[in-house]
């Protein structure tokens, strides 16, 4: 069980990103995560979002490039030591994460060369495994 | 020259107004009547058509279509019987196919950076060399150089004119050189000091980043033996000159030249009129024409620089089309020269750009985007000057296929753009990769370039 990330190449300048928000916006795609990181001239968005079909197609749309590609979604407990369990697994067996972001509350967002693996490894762990279902659903109210 | 420190008698005299003390290289040519310079340059115009209609086949065939022959250069004039030489005729002859001697009797080649993927090569003979030679000599004393100078070059030497073409006319003339390079800028502060170097050849752009470095490292120009600047490989505006004369105490000149016809010294500045260059009429036969009919200007009015170098064996170029504006002024001059004076030029009928003293065309940003997938056809070169060098940045459009969510792919696309481009250029630039349909289109003719330089 993985989700699908969305990725788009962005330069690093004001509005870029805010277009493609606003694109998402207009086609009612939800974002559940994201993460932006640059080289100083350009940068790569990953997105996490309910419905990754369509937002790829909204990507497509108004030309941008994009991608997308699997990652592990995992839900933790809102408490001292749940990342440093996840990334315990990964590292204990060997495992690269090649990066990771957090999403919606303590959602976080791995991705690997190895997600098969991965997952196999963390399924065995009480953490929360994602599916994309879950992502498309709005988060329960407070406390409960 | 007013408010600076002008180091030796001759260059303070000169700074006065006073240009008796300069000495002046070949009076019998540099201050000849206009009738004696006229009638040199026909008789070595009517000598070089022949030889080269002679040796040539390239161009006799361009002038047996034109249907003129050597005998039909009767007067100056005739000239424009004969046709036009353009960039793209030494790249489509290359390597050796405008050569008019045999290559045993070739003793240098030398190469600029062509339109493509070619460069332009050319060839010289002994001959050739030494017309060379007397064309530098001319131009150095212009600006106080004298026998027993010690000129450190700070030009690269390799395939490109400027390093040698100085080298070997400097040491001609009795100077000591210096061939320190290009590169390693506090070592040629060390090395000016060490070796107590007078002159130094440099671009201008390089020679400003050489007195700011030097300033930080706390040198003291003023009372340096650095009497003289040599500049050339790019244009000098005179804003910029004058900035380094007054931070370093040096005096600088700049000179004209091209690979195609020789390399520098086709015409010099001297202290007297600093906005112009003196042609070396005897050795090159200046017109004047609009850049779109080819037909002549009038006297002293502006337009595209054709030259036809007189004398010259190895390369014969008849009417070489230099794309540089100028005009032309033949009133004799304050410093007692009488050669005609060509304006300094700022600015060209294509879009060639000079960066770090490199010939560079957009149309080679454009043939090197073309082999490379993964990036669109459009691009935008930016030029900017930081610390005294030119900096050049294309930015290049990726398509969106080519995105791959990962930096190191991103960044290893880039960095192969950016050695291709160095391959073709022969000089480093920075990619900057940019959305699809990040450049702007227009309906009209499309603004590559933006010159950020002042």
């Amino acid at each position: 069980m993985s989700v699908r990330q969305v990725s788009v190449f962005l330069e690093s300048r004001p509005g870029h990103l805010r277009r493609v928000l606003d694109a998402f916006e207009d086609a009612d795609v939800n974002v559940r995560g994201y993460s932006a990181s640059d080289t100083g001239d350009y940068g790569i968005v990953r997105f996490v979002v309910d419905d990754p079909v369509r937002a790829l197609a909204v990507l497509t749309d108004i030309g941008a490039a994009c991608s997308s590609s699997e990652v592990l979604c995992v839900r933790l407990d809102d408490e001292p030591g749940e990342l440093a369990r996840v990334m315990g697994v990964m590292a204990d067996c060997g495992i690269n994460v090649s990066y990771s972001y957090s999403l919606i509350s303590t959602y976080i967002a791995l991705s690997t060369p190895d997600l098969d693996r991965a997952e196999e490894l963390l399924s065995g762990e009480p953490v929360e495994l994602m599916s994309q279902a879950d992502l498309a659903a709005p988060l329960a109210p407070q406390g409960v | 020259m007013a408010d600076m420190t002008v180091k030796g008698a001759a260059l303070a005299a000169a700074a006065a107004g006073d240009f008796s003390d300069l000495p002046i290289h070949n009076p019998s040519i540099e201050c000849a009547s206009r009738e004696r310079i006229r009638a040199i340059q026909l008789e070595k115009l009517i000598a070089q058509v022949a030889w080269t209609y002679e040796r040539v086949p390239w161009y006799r065939a361009r002038m047996d279509a034109l249907g003129v022959a050597p005998a039909d250069i009767k007067t100056l004039d005739d000239v424009r019987k004969l046709p036009f030489t353009d960039k793209s005729a030494l790249r489509d002859t290359f390597p050796y196919g405008l050569f008019a001697v045999p290559l045993d009797e070739v003793v240098e080649l030398h190469a600029s950076s062509g339109t493509t993927g070619k460069p332009i090569v050319v060839g010289y003979n002994e001959s050739d060399m030494a017309m060379w030679a007397d064309c530098i000599m001319r131009l150095v004393q212009m600006a106080g150089v004298v026998p027993g100078d010690r000129a450190q070059m700070a030009f690269g030497y390799g395939m490109f004119t400027g390093g040698f073409g100085l080298h070997y006319g400097l040491q001609k003339l009795g100077c000591m050189m210096i061939p320190a390079g290009s590169g390693n800028t506090e070592r040629h502060i060390a090395m000016i000091e060490d070796y107590g170097t007078t002159v130094l050849v440099a671009t201008p752009s390089y020679a400003l980043h050489m007195c700011e470095v030097g300033e930080r490292m706390g040198y003291d120009w003023e009372r340096s033996t650095l009497r003289v600047g040599l500049f050339g490989g790019e244009p000098c505006p005179p804003g910029l000159k004058a900035e380094i004369e007054s931070r370093m105490h040096i005096v600088c000149t700049d000179n004209y030249g091209l690979t195609e016809v020789m390399g520098p010294g086709v015409s010099g500045e001297c202290l007297a009129s600093r906005d112009m260059q003196h042609l070396a009429e005897d050795h090159f036969l200046w017109e004047v024409v609009d850049p779109e009919t080819g037909e002549p200007v009038p006297d002293g009015e502006m337009g595209e620089l054709v030259l036809t170098p007189l004398g010259k064996q190895a390369i014969p170029v008849l009417r070489y089309r230099t794309h540089d504006l100028t005009r032309v002024v033949v009133e004799p001059c304050a410093c007692g020269r009488t050669t005609a004076r060509m304006q300094k030029v700022r600015a060209r009928s294509d879009d060639m750009l000079i960066i770090r003293g490199t010939n560079v065309f957009p149309s080679q940003v454009e043939d090197v985007l073309a082999g490379i997938d993964g990036v669109t056809p459009h691009y935008r070169i930016v030029v900017e000057s930081a610390d005294g060098l030119d900096r050049m940045t294309v930015h290049v459009e990726l398509k969106p296929e080519a995105f791959s969510d990962s930096f190191e792919d991103m960044e290893n696309l880039r960095r192969s753009i950016e050695e291709k481009l160095k391959g073709v250029l022969l000089v480093g630039v920075r990619v900057k990769l940019v959305e699809p349909g990040g450049i702007e289109r227009s309906l009209g003719k499309t603004k590559h370039v933006e010159d950020l330089r002042k």
